[in-house]
């Protein structure tokens, strides 16, 4: 059978364990083949590599086989955890040395002229202005681990990895940078900037 | 994770000032985006309009660097699959 003919949420629950033995070799397959497509343009990953995603992935798949609501293929909700492991995977790898203390020492220099390269604040007008709003608002609205935190983001630090820094759960993670950007946010409306005045100012 | 007394570039000041032009009350969290995330990937291949869970989707992606990473990688795997 070809995978558009596997009913897979039933043929991995099969009780027929060589049914389910099949399924699982298919989907094994479906996921090896579309992780190496997704990663065969970087040069950090392994053919272990991809074992071990394929793994782990089908582990996480299998665990959660109630929450597949089939709102589209099985094969793509599958493939998107699939992608989720490995990239998780990746990134802690990238990022596993940084420190709290290191994140927040940058996080109080984020208010800093020196902070921010010589080409963020070019030669306009708005954009200098809203540059100044923003450090102004970094400054005075938020705590040292909001900074830090806002910080990691704009580093492009994982989510998870700025929840472990934090020593905190994900959904207060979650909550300290949403307050956080409200705030931010708040700061800058007052000052009567718009997201139209930022797109405008950074060509977004 | 890059030296730390690195001066934050143009990009991604940028980035965080869109963050914040796209921050609203109430907003997807990335468990929420991976459970959707698949249809989402689906509806925009067939060029299909999109819900409201399916806008939620998007600004979710538009906010979030990591599941737009992975809806990319996800975009990458289905068109060469077509
Ligand atoms: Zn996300």
């Amino acid at each position: 059978m070809t995978p558009t003919e596997i009913n897979w949420p039933v043929a991995l629950r099969a009780t027929d364990s060589g049914e389910q033995a099949a399924a699982m070799r298919a989907l094994r397959d479906v996921l090896h083949h579309g992780l190496r497509i997704a990663l065969s343009s970087r040069g950090d990953v392994s053919e272990a590599h991809l074992e071990d995603f394929v793994q782990e992935s089908l582990i996480r798949i299998l665990d959660r086989l109630d929450q597949f609501q089939g709102r589209s293929k099985f094969t793509t909700w599958a493939q998107a955890i699939a992608l989720n492991t490995a990239f998780t995977e990746l990134r802690r790898k990238r990022w596993q040395d940084v420190s709290l203390d290191a994140l927040l020492a940058d996080g109080e220099r984020l208010a800093e002229p020196g902070m921010m390269a010589e080409d963020v604040l070019g030669a306009q007008e708005d954009r200098q202005h809203l540059v100044a709003v923003l450090r102004e608002a970094i400054e005075h609205e938020l705590t040292p681990k909001q900074r830090a935190a806002i910080l990691g983001e704009l580093r492009e630090m994982p989510f998870d990895q700025i929840v472990e820094l934090l020593g905190t759960s994900r959904s207060a993670a979650y909550k300290m940078l949403h307050d956080a950007r409200r705030a931010l946010k708040q700061r800058l409306q007052a000052a009567g900037i718009t997201g139209t005045d930022i797109q405008n100012a950074f060509n977004l | 994770m890059k030296p730390p007394d690195q001066q934050l570039t143009s990009a991604q000041v940028g980035s965080v000032l869109k963050m914040l032009a796209l921050t609203t009350e109430r907003e997807l969290n990335c468990s929420e985006c991976l459970q959707h995330v698949g249809e989402f990937a689906e509806t925009r291949l067939a060029s299909q309009p999109v819900d409201a869970v399916m806008a939620s989707i998007e600004q979710h992606l538009a906010l979030c660097p990591e599941c737009r990473e992975e809806f990319e990688a996800l975009m990458t795997i289905l068109q060469a699959g077509q």
